[in-house]
């Protein structure tokens, strides 16, 4: 469903490569990304929504080019990001997620019905006349997944979504998420959250330098930073 | 923290069941009216039922007891400049204009919700729709308001970094972090609005009309 051909990313300015081109394809319902800071991991799941274009090659979602199709991708592909306060535009709560609705939903009746439905689904229920500045860390990232997902997507792509959470949240967005009845991309540094996935991507220095189960991926990724940390200190 | 900024509050009063427009429009003419009647007495009448009008909606208290202060100061010092000059009729017109003026925007904004004022905007913005999406200025109006506590609290964090590291009452220090944090705020935002697909409409053709909820399957493939 996802494809990447020979899809290769470059910064602007200084020309140097953030992905190299790459070449695969996600079809499984939960695949997970890792990798150190830097890698290109962002910019790998920011390619799936066109929110990054790339320079050479391309990346299809269910058969539409990011590049030419970017409104029609995005409304296939939620995209959750680390920070949610700025994923969050309205003020209140159930503005914010009146305002996803807008497109959908004509009347305004039935948008702050739908507003309500999806804020209680998440667990917010109560919570539509709070300010987005009164709502803790957590809630301000449910409250952004529900944003993502009035928005009907066939797949959530989801950037370190549980980096700012503490345990407690970080379990609940975690399990909220694993529950999606839809397609599930993750980037994580969570190597546990990372292994409840069918696939694993590891990503090194702007390449997918292991693609498989998720334990041996954890694995590979421990002896790469292992190697990494012994090169630096010697 | 203060709710939002024009404080909306829901509610019941008459005023939170007025449409937006008729209190846009309420607000517009009595700015109007009040600039055109000099006579001091009509003049603390008006502002006597504007006050009456915030308290009927029962604004939250604190933030609009400070905004009062603040806005009672300034018609404080503009009254006394008038009175000085010998214009003591003028002085207490321009005060109650004033205070008026700002009671009656603080109902109207207290007892409207920013996706009633939304509306609004976009409804008014129609006739201009081949040079601007009607959905844009409402929306650059929420993105205003939400970005002002981020603002102030980059601002906050920053000042705290510059401290941690032992400067103090150093604006460089304060601002450049500020400025510079703040455009990323703002690119963050930009991608957010994007993934969202919020502006998309203006461009793209009509929508699905799917729901995905966490409990129902919505892949049909």
């Amino acid at each position: 469903m996802i494809e990447f051909k020979e899809a290769a990313v470059v910064a602007t300015e200084t020309g140097v490569p953030i992905l190299h081109p790459t070449t695969l394809s996600l079809d499984e319902q939960r695949i997970t990304i890792i990798g150190a800071n830097g890698s290109g991991k962002s910019t790998f799941a920011r390619l799936i929504n066109g929110l990054a274009l790339p320079v050479s090659g391309s990346v299809r979602v269910d058969g539409l080019d990011t590049r030419k199709h970017g409104a029609l991708v995005r409304r296939k592909v939620g995209f959750l990001f680390t920070d949610p306060s700025a994923q969050l535009i309205m003020p209140t709560a159930l503005e914010d997620i009146m305002l996803s609705l807008r497109r959908v939903i004509r009347s305004k009746n039935e948008r702050v019905n739908a507003a309500l439905a999806a804020l209680e689904d998440i667990g917010l229920g109560g919570k539509g006349d709070v300010s987005v500045n009164a709502l803790s860390g957590g809630q301000r990232q449910l409250l952004a997944l529900a944003g993502v997902l009035t928005a009907t997507p066939l797949v959530v792509v989801a950037d370190e979504p549980t980096t700012l959470l503490d345990l407690r949240w970080k379990a609940h967005v975690g399990a909220l998420l694993q529950a999606l009845p839809i397609q599930l991309i993750e980037v994580t540094h969570d190597l546990e959250a990372a292994t409840k996935a069918q696939r694993t991507l590891v990503i090194d220095e702007g390449s997918v330098v292991f693609d498989g189960t998720p334990v041996d991926a954890v694995a590979h990724y421990r002896d790469l930073m292992y190697r990494k940390t012994k090169e630096t200190r010697s | 923290m203060k709710p939002t900024l024009g404080s909306y509050r829901a509610g019941a009063s008459p005023l939170h069941r007025l449409p937006a427009w008729s209190k846009v429009l309420v607000l517009f003419v009595w700015a109007v009216v009040t600039m055109i009647i000099t006579d001091p007495v009509t003049a603390l009448g008006l502002c006597a039922a504007a006050l009456l009008l915030l308290i009927s909606i029962l604004p939250a208290p604190k933030p609009t007891l400070k905004g009062l202060v603040f806005i009672l100061l300034v018609a404080a010092a503009t009254a006394s400049y008038q009175v000085y000059r010998g214009y003591v009729a003028a002085g207490i017109d321009i005060a109650a204009d004033l205070v008026g003026l700002f009671a009656l925007s603080l109902a109207v904004t207290g007892s409207t919700s920013m996706s009633d004022m939304l509306d609004f905007t976009s409804r008014i913005a129609r006739p201009f729709r081949r040079i601007l999406p009607p959905t844009i200025p409402g929306l650059m109006f929420a993105i205003m308001l939400r970005t002002i506590p981020e603002i102030s609290r980059i601002m906050r964090e920053s000042r705290d970094a510059a401290r941690a590291r032992g400067i103090r009452r150093n604006m460089t220090a304060l601002m450049i972090p500020t400025a510079t944090r703040t455009v990323g705020f703002a690119l963050d935002l930009g991608a957010a609005l994007h993934a969202r697909g919020i502006g998309d409409e203006a461009t793209s053709d009509a929508p699905p009309n799917r729901r995905v909820s966490l409990a129902a399957p919505a892949r049909t493939d």
